[in-house]
């Protein structure tokens, strides 16, 4: 794991100085400095994603693949050099097993569509933990309604550790898929899901990894994964929202069916028949989202300048910091504590509603998020229906925690009976 | 608008205590008010008898505000007509949307409840209640029209 060798070499950032990147986290809110504490939602943007983009539309703006003049050929190479950087970023053994998608959710629909779906058949099954986002349990839901498999579901512990044991025992020649979440947004737990491919591959299973909260977090290596699908979300690592990708093992992508048809994913049309392009533009059919492809590439410029290892370790530090101030809090109950976790701490407080509390810590300036967090089953789980979440990112301060942690007092003070 | 303002002496003390909470097995109507989102979840369970509450509880889990919302909307509705509840109910929402708007004498204390107006965020937590019952009420409403 990323955050065992950080915690070994021990680097260090300049939080100031990387905060200087971020020019939101100048603004004010409720006439407090805004504390960003909701970054497993979406992060903040550096200064150079928001200029890539900006230059992009100010300099270069042309569609891609399809002109002959000078600005379509830029736009075309700065749109190819994003995808090298994300082959580079996953290390992925090639550019052309990046397909862009608008994010995790639309790649998790796309495997779902056209790598399961054409040979799914009824009494199949589709495995998934009971951790998923639901981008990764109702694409699977739907997809077995309509085909009549069954979607089984790994059990997780009362910490928020997945039983692999279980999920072992789960797998079996009918399991056409198994999804699994890298890092949970909702608990923080960070499976080893190299282990879990290794064990799926034994017997034929291919893996797909919902990848959104690990990317911004962990090093990412698909091949010592030993995954077959990774998906990620451009905004949860410092890039655009309405951007992000599906890696996918070449062998898998030349063999699947298209998903969406129209242009760009076409080498010939005519009404008789039409042949498709190669991959990976066979999967990103119409215009594809350029400047968010740009704007990603100069997140994963960031993430890389700044090192990642760095990142975690600051985090980490950060999670421990507030883990232990929140376990002075009474009737505080931490949901999800795995021994491996992102930088996400889940919790419910006793007789203040997460809700309220997300109310209240904003007129103190501190942005956190309160609910299911698009995780329903986990929640049912721990037998909550909400929590309230802190999720921290490299600009976040130690400082800030503190603020936090008082304007919890204060909405714990102010609902008490 | 102040936080203070939102979090009123009036709105904690209903949802530390909240009035007509809890089952009510005699119920003719019931209506369920999920707000997954935020985690809120209550069911409004009412006796109506010849076109009037008679007797209204709520029950569930929810937040300050749909808690407050609710046990002061309970109390609001018995004895009521039903044909009251959607008009209140629209007279509530207009006194949510408009900070200046002046108290509504048909909404009594439910007046209290005006500042959720000013956060946009919690206004559907103020609703909700309303929008279970009219749910529960649902058959009577058809039926009076």
């Amino acid at each position: 794991m990323a955050t065992d060798r950080a915690a070994m070499t021990s680097p260090s950032i300049d939080v100031e100085g990387i905060r200087a990147e971020f020019p939101i986290l100048e603004r004010e809110v409720h006439g407090k400095p805004l504390v960003y504490l909701d970054n497993a939602a979406t992060t903040q943007r550096p200064l150079r994603v928001i200029e890539a983009i900006d230059r992009f539309y100010r300099h270069t703006n042309a569609n891609v693949h399809r002109g002959v003049h000078q600005l379509s050929v830029e736009a075309s190479e700065q749109f190819e050099s994003a995808r090298t950087a994300l082959a580079r970023f996953l290390n992925a053994p090639s550019e052309r097993e990046i397909v862009f998608t608008r994010g995790t959710t639309e790649a998790i629909n796309l495997v779902a569509n056209s790598f399961v779906r054409p040979k799914i058949k009824p009494g199949d099954e589709i495995l998934i933990t009971h951790m998923e986002h639901h981008a990764n349990i109702v694409p699977w839901q739907m997809l077995a309604e309509a085909t009549g498999a069954v979607l089984k579901v790994a059990p997780i512990d009362e910490k928020g550790v997945l039983d692999v044991e279980a999920l072992k025992g789960l797998m079996n020649e009918r399991t056409q898929l198994l999804g699994v979440v890298h890092v949970s947004n909702a608990l923080g737990t960070i499976n080893p899901v190299g282990e879990i491919c290794a064990l799926a591959q034994r017997q034929g299973i291919p893996v797909l990894v919902d990848g959104s909260q690990a990317t911004p977090h962990l090093t990412i290596d698909v091949q010592a994964l030993g995954c077959d699908f990774y998906c990620l979300s451009g905004h949860k690592m410092y890039g655009p929202t309405g951007i992000g990708a599906l890696w996918a093992k070449a062998e898998h992508l030349e063999a699947m069916p298209p998903w969406q048809g129209g242009g760009e994913m076409i080498r010939h049309v005519s009404f008789e028949k039409t042949t498709y392009n190669d991959i990976p533009q066979k999967f990103e059919a119409g215009t594809p989202n350029i400047a968010g492809a740009i704007g990603l590439a100069a997140a994963i410029d960031f993430i890389e300048k700044t090192g990642i290892e760095a990142i975690a370790a600051h985090e980490m530090g950060l999670l421990h910091y507030a883990t232990e101030q929140l376990n002075g809090f009474e009737g505080l109950r931490i949901i999800g504590q795995a021994d491996q976790k992102g930088p996400v701490v889940s919790f419910v407080l006793e007789g203040a509603h997460a809700n309220d509390i997300g109310t209240i810590v904003d007129h103190f300036g501190v942005a956190i998020r309160t609910g299911h967090h698009c995780a329903m089953p986990a929640m049912q789980f721990f037998g909550v229906a909400a929590t309230a979440r802190a999720s921290f990112a490299v600009y976040n301060r130690r400082q800030e925690v503190d603020v936090f942690v008082d304007a919890l007092k204060r909405a714990q003070d102010m609902l008490k009976p | 608008m102040t936080l203070d303002q939102l979090y009123q002496q009036r709105i904690l003390e209903h949802n530390q205590h909240p009035q007509h909470f809890g089952p009510l097995p005699s119920a003719t109507h019931r209506g369920r008010g999920i707000d997954a989102l935020c985690g809120d979840d209550i069911e409004v369970a009412l006796v109506v008898e010849a076109g009037k509450v008679v007797e209204a509880k709520f029950s569930g889990e929810a937040c300050a505000v749909t808690k407050a919302s609710a046990s002061m909307l309970m109390t609001w509705l018995i004895g009521r007509p039903v044909t009251e509840v959607a008009m209140a109910y629209g007279a509530f929402q207009q006194l949510l949307a408009n900070p200046q708007a002046p108290a509504n004498e048909l909404l009594g204390e439910l007046n209290d409840l005006q500042p959720v107006g000013a956060f946009p965020a919690r206004r559907g937590n103020a609703f909700l209640p309303w929008q279970a019952t009219l749910e529960a009420l649902g058959p009577e409403l058809s039926q009076s029209t």
